[in-house]
């Protein structure tokens, strides 16, 4: 099997492709995290030697109950917390901290509060030194990509909370990171809302095949986004079911929703996060 | 932002009131010892016009502008690195509980000791006490920004003092100002101290010395004038602060309502 694919060098790995033939992004080896109790003494582990791989260009959810670590995990992979052991292996390399080539896109949306929404965009460009040219235009060609023209110089607390998290994601693809690692990006807003940015951002993910680590409790969430699913464990959170969701793309809902073995995933994943082994 | 015409019109009736109750207990215990505000007019007319208190406000102004700035310059950027830094933080915090219950006004003694009794020791006094707050309010503001903000931009590449200018610093401005806030009115207080206790010029000394040679209607007036200095200072800085931190979302505005 080879494993050499768009320019990425990585036949020096010991290690098999990626899942479904996708060379491997990120590698989690055997990444841990332990917290000292405050007051009490002594630590509580939060992740317990979580190993995985995620494939270039794949989209993988990470689901489990709340309290799991599931977003810590993601932290960690976006070297914005360190593990207590193992390593975060991105591109054949491990991690040191965050990078632009992992862009994190929160639930809490994290836009500054005191830029427009085109500034907002506009932050990670002048961050990465991008000709003023090329970083207008390519604002604007995200401004039309989330469909946000309109509102180009309003302020975050003038958006409602489905056009926040489109200026955030704007914002992160605006540098062009090669994974997204998204904590529960659908998670603060209304149902009608959420199944419209799920849309959009399959569409977006269609047409850029970016990698992207999708952490969320909604197991219908994942399965109609991901081509995998990684179930978590309650506190400390291990890794428990790794499975591939073997559905058509493009996805269509309506689609979906009748299609039997959309229905048969999304109760399979859900008894999984129930009982709690 | 619309308010109803009772909310605009409070303060100013509470005022109006003020004055009313001013006069007619004036009017009872006699204007020997309590002035009206009616028998002021005619003194206020004077002392403005021959021009001698305008020395005085203009020094008191120059000490407090110098000693704020000063605070600014330093405080501030000391708060905020102070916020992010644990170092910094626990090297600082022993200082400002030792220093923050001592009234700056008994230092005045000692300052005049060292810088003598001219315009340095009062600026350094009002400098000192309103330092505090700005560092309190600045590090208060610097801690409390969100990880995800900062995160956010580490991912795109910006580096500690990259950090430090364009995400902490804004984003605690509307902590640091309320503590810009709190520090306009106690600079107002140690002025108005240091020239009473120190006495050279400025309003302090006016209000003193007029009570010296028993012109009560100038000292009642010379504190008139110090309050409203510092509602004027106070309303002006609210100004200032709203219109840089109008993107806060604390302060409400309608919101666009669309997915």
């Amino acid at each position: 099997m080879s494993i050499v694919a768009s320019g990425i060098v990585a036949s020096d790995s010991p290690l098999p492709a990626g899942e479904a033939g996708f060379p491997p992004m990120i590698e989690l080896k055997a990444v841990s995290k332990s917290y000292v109790r405050t007051g009490k003494g002594g630590t509580v582990l939060a992740l317990d030697a979580i190993t995985a791989r995620i494939g270039d260009g794949e989209f993988v959810s990470i689901v489990g109950p709340s309290g799991c670590g599931k977003s810590t995990l993601l932290y960690i992979v976006g070297g914005f917390v360190p593990a207590t052991s193992g390593q975060i292996v991105v591109q054949g390399k491990p991690i040191t901290g965050p990078g632009p080539d992992r862009g994190p896109v929160f639930q809490e949306f994290a836009l500054f509060p005191w830029k427009t929404v085109r500034e907002n965009i506009r932050f990670g460009l002048t961050e990465q030194k991008v000709p003023r040219a090329e970083a207008d235009a390519r604002v604007d060609e995200l401004l039309d990509l989330v469909h946000l023209r309109k509102y180009a110089d309003l302020y975050p607390k003038e958006l409602s909370g489905g056009m926040k998290q489109r200026v955030a994601i704007a914002r992160t693809l605006a540098y062009r990171p090669r994974t997204l690692l998204m904590d529960e990006p659908f998670g603060a807003l209304d149902a009608h809302t959420r199944a419209l940015l799920q849309d959009e951002l399959l569409q977006i993910w269609e047409r850029e095949r970016k990698t992207v680590l999708f952490i969320t409790h909604g197991v219908d969430e994942a399965v109609y986004l991901s081509d995998r699913v990684l179930v978590m464990s309650a506190a400390p959170g291990s890794l428990k079911a790794d499975i591939r969701i073997d559905l058509p793309r493009p996805r269509r809902r309506e689609e979906l929703l009748l299609n039997r073995r959309y229905q048969e995933l999304v109760i399979e994943i859900g008894r999984m996060m129930d009982n709690r082994h | 932002m619309s308010k109803s015409l009772a909310e605009r019109l409070g303060p100013l009736l509470v005022i109006i009131g003020l004055f009313l109750v001013w006069q007619a207990v004036g009017m009872m215990i006699g204007e020997d010892y309590f002035p009206t505000p009616i028998a002021l007019i005619p003194a206020m007319r004077t002392l403005l016009s021959d021009g001698d208190i305008w020395g005085d406000l203009g020094h008191s102004l120059w000490r407090l502008a110098m000693g704020f700035l000063l605070a600014i310059v330093t405080a501030a950027p000391l708060g905020i690195v102070a916020g992010r830094s644990k170092a910094v933080r626990d090297f600082i915090t022993p200082l400002l509980s030792l220093f923050y219950p001592i009234p700056k006004a008994a230092l005045i003694p000692i300052f005049m000791l060292w810088f003598g009794a001219g315009d340095l020791s009062k600026i350094l006094i009002i400098y000192l006490s309103v330092t505090l707050p700005i560092v309190y309010h600045g590090q208060q503001g610097a801690r409390s920004v969100d990880d995800k903000l900062i995160w956010s931009a580490q991912a795109m590449g910006t580096g500690r003092l990259g950090l430090l200018l364009r995400v902490v610093l804004p984003a605690a401005l509307p902590e640091l100002l309320l503590g810009v806030r709190v520090a306009l009115v106690i600079g107002l207080i140690v002025m108005i101290t240091s020239e009473m206790i120190v006495r050279q010029n400025g309003l302090g000394y006016y209000l003193f010395n007029s009570m010296d040679m028993a012109q009560y209607k100038l000292t009642y007036l010379v504190i008139v004038i110090v309050g409203a200095l510092g509602l004027v200072l106070d309303f002006g800085f609210e100004l200032i602060r709203q219109r840089l931190t109008f993107w806060s979302p604390r302060q409400r505005e309608p919101m666009v309502t669309e997915a």
